[in-house]
């Protein structure tokens, strides 16, 4: 973007949240989750996603998780009960004399349980997420991305995990390409070959350095990340930019270890929002988006099922 | 009352902020504003959402879409807290939340606390006791994977086996499961019991002795771990505390788990002491309703522990010999009655394993 205009809107991401808060939050969660033996979890975890969210601003305006604990009370127990199916279905097999078919069936299972966990959980992770009571979308198809996805495993197999690279950026591009801020489209431009041999050379050169390097190296993919994203609505767009620094994370992780070690892991919450706070100040926005003028395009979608099925599988949500 | 503000309001449909005038209807418990095309606003302060962000607060109404209102007078803050404090709107969630850094402290000890004496009281008994559901038969499959595991058994010395296992029938071991004595041609000071029975005897510690009734020592302290299931209720205990810790602290962070996983292995290290002394003193009773003289087994600790022995895998009850074990067995030699008689039968078969 040469023609830098004097009309053309500044942006700012930011991360507010106080360690002092979210300890609150997590002490209260645990109380009340571990009294109730447990079955507090999805309303803990609604409360802290709201917080989380809620502490995300974009020029000043917070973000919102609209999620509930009844929302995601029901996804657990269909989680819960998909979990016992399958786990059903492989003893049936064992007690069948059986067990290799019942291996494979499980096996199976949880191959296709994983795209459909993570369809799921992007959907409504983001039809429950807003800014300005904009809401974010996702509207990747279903059939589409459980067979891509288990395409690329399969290819990600017979390749011996050297496609894993390219698996990686084609999900992340298949999931991003389909975020919808209200009428703003999201883009990734991420090649899995490049992002194969950065994973390469962060791989050797951590070796060499004695593990120094690894947070280079996370810079690196972080960079990578954050870099090929971009938002767009009608030709206009904004571009995001990483300026985090392979020291500043050697410093994050290097603190963080000092508080949780120091503080016996009570120090867990300050740890988490400095690193929200370091992540979200670093990345820049620029570009030519009036965030006045975003419309409410996306649908509400509330089946909670997809998001407790990839919490299990303790996915990362973000991939 | 009606109290009065400036908010900004966003009506779900654009991302424009609206400037309204919003006003607070007590009388009526409810919002009123109205929105830039001239719409007038009603809501019911039941059906309304609140969010606190640092200074300013979040009004949410409706759900498809869900409308905002952001204030940051603190003084009409403050009067609309004040009014749902009095009403009793605060959901028991916020009211927790607001007792401060202290209280979150202190229910953090406690929590710890709560979570410590369970770890260390509760949750070994309960494995110990559900101990008993575990059929018999796993102990053996435990024993037999272990055998299959392990070569030494190349080194078995075939004719020591099958004088041990004579002597053995010998005795009243008070056995609940078949024994398997097993002589293994080795310099090792040592000897262990497996869960199926099997009592692995080294050579090495063989040569030491100088009679049978370190002998009887021996083996009593040895059944003694079978009779009583010792592998399999620290296997319990073990995986229970493992489960325990990781349960609980796993969801915090990893590096909590680790520390969890840490001192797992220490209080494993306090149950197996625990689970030895047990066995003494079961193989004392042992060695005593046999007739024969526990001073045997004191002399065999006595040299053991001169000896450096060699530390075996945990689950399969090495044996420390410690000032206190030897204390311990003195102290029941003198104060328990019994009465000891030559046994030339054993002493024979003891010359006989010696060779």
């Amino acid at each position: 973007m040469e023609n830098t205009l004097q009309n053309n809107p500044s942006y700012k991401l930011e991360f507010q949240g106080k360690g002092n808060d979210f300890f609150g939050i997590i002490i209260v969660n645990w109380l009340l989750t571990i009294i109730t033996l447990g079955i507090y979890y999805p309303w803990a975890k609604a409360k802290k996603l709201q917080f989380l969210y809620g502490e995300t601003s974009l020029n000043g305006d917070a973000f919102e998780f609209h999620g509930t604990g009844k929302e995601m009370f029901k996804g657990f127990v269909k989680a819960v009960v998909l979990f016992l199916v399958l786990y059903g279905l492989l003893f049936l097999f064992i007690y069948l004399k059986a067990p290799v078919v019942g291996l494979i069936l499980f096996y199976l299972g949880f191959l296709a349980i994983l795209p459909l966990a993570i369809h799921g959980s992007y959907r409504y992770r983001m039809s429950r997420t807003s800014w300005r009571g904009i809401r974010f979308g996702y509207r990747g198809d279903k059939k589409e991305f459980t067979l891509n996805f288990i395409k690329w495993i399969f290819l990600t197999i017979i390749t011996l995990g050297i496609y894993g690279s390219w698996m990686s950026i084609n999900t992340r591009s298949y999931l991003l390409k389909n975020i919808r801020f209200g009428n703003i489209e999201f883009n990734y431009d991420g090649d899995g070959g490049d992002y194969f041999v950065l994973n390469l050379k962060g791989y050797f050169l951590t070796i060499i350095t004695f593990g120094i390097y690894i947070f280079w190296w996370e810079k690196d993919l972080f960079e990578y990340y954050i870099d090929n994203l971009s938002l767009n609505h009608n030709g206009k767009e904004i571009a995001l930019n990483s300026t985090v620094t392979g020291g500043g994370f050697f410093k994050l992780a290097i603190v963080n270890i000092l508080i949780i070690i120091f503080t016996l892991g009570f120090g867990y919450a300050w740890a988490a929002t400095r690193t929200l706070k370091y992540i979200f100040n670093n990345i820049e926005l620029k570009g030519n988006i009036d965030l006045d003028s975003i419309q409410q395009t996306e649908e509400n979608f509330k089946d909670a099922t997809g998001d407790d099925v990839s919490d299990f599988l303790d996915l990362d949500f973000v991939m | 009352m009606r109290t009065k503000t400036i908010g900004v309001f966003y009506d779900g449909i654009s991302s424009l902020s609206q400037e309204i005038e919003l006003i607070f209807n007590q009388d009526k418990s409810a919002f009123t504003f109205e929105s830039q095309n001239k719409e007038s606003n009603y809501w019911e302060l039941t059906s309304v959402g609140f969010d606190k962000k640092g200074k300013a607060l979040h009004l949410y109404h409706g759900n498809n879409p869900i409308q905002i209102i952001k204030i940051t007078d603190s003084h009409f803050i403050a009067n609309l807290n004040n009014f749902r404090t009095k009403n009793g709107h605060l959901g028991f969630y916020y009211k927790l939340l607001n007792l401060g850094i202290k209280f979150h402290l202190g229910i953090a000890l406690f929590i710890f606390g709560v979570i410590g004496l369970c770890y260390v009281y509760i949750i070994p008994w309960v494995a110990e006791k559900s101990v008993v559901l575990i059929p018999d038969t796993y102990d053996d499959t435990l024993g037999n994977t272990f055998f299959e595991q392990n070569t030494f058994l190349d080194s078995i010395d075939v004719n020591k086996t099958k004088a041990l296992n004579i002597f053995a029938k010998e005795l009243n071991l008070k056995n609940t499961k078949k024994l398997k004595f097993t002589v293994i041609d080795s310099d090792i000071m040592n000897a262990f019991a497996l869960p199926d029975g099997s009592i692995v005897v080294y050579t090495g510690i063989l040569d030491s002795m100088k009679s049978y009734d370190e002998l009887v020592g021996l083996l009593g302290h040895e059944v003694a771990h079978v009779n009583n299931r010792h592998s399999m209720k620290m296997l319990c205990r073990n995986l229970s505390g493992y489960l325990f810790v990781s349960t609980i602290l796993g969801d915090v962070n990893g590096i909590m788990a680790v520390l969890g996983e840490n001192a797992n292995t220490l209080q494993s290290l306090s149950f197996s002491r625990e689970f030895e002394k047990e066995a003494d003193i079961e193989g004392f009773k042992i060695v005593t309703l046999n007739k024969i003289n526990p001073k045997g087994m004191s002399t065999l600790f006595k040299r053991l522990q001169k000896e450096s022995v060699i530390a075996i895998p945990e689950f399969l009850s090495s044996h420390p010999v410690t000032e206190e074990r030897i204390r311990y067995i003195d102290k029941l030699i003198k104060t328990e009655s019994f009465h000891s008689k030559e046994n030339p039968e054993l002493k024979r078969l003891f010359e006989e394993i010696k060779k």
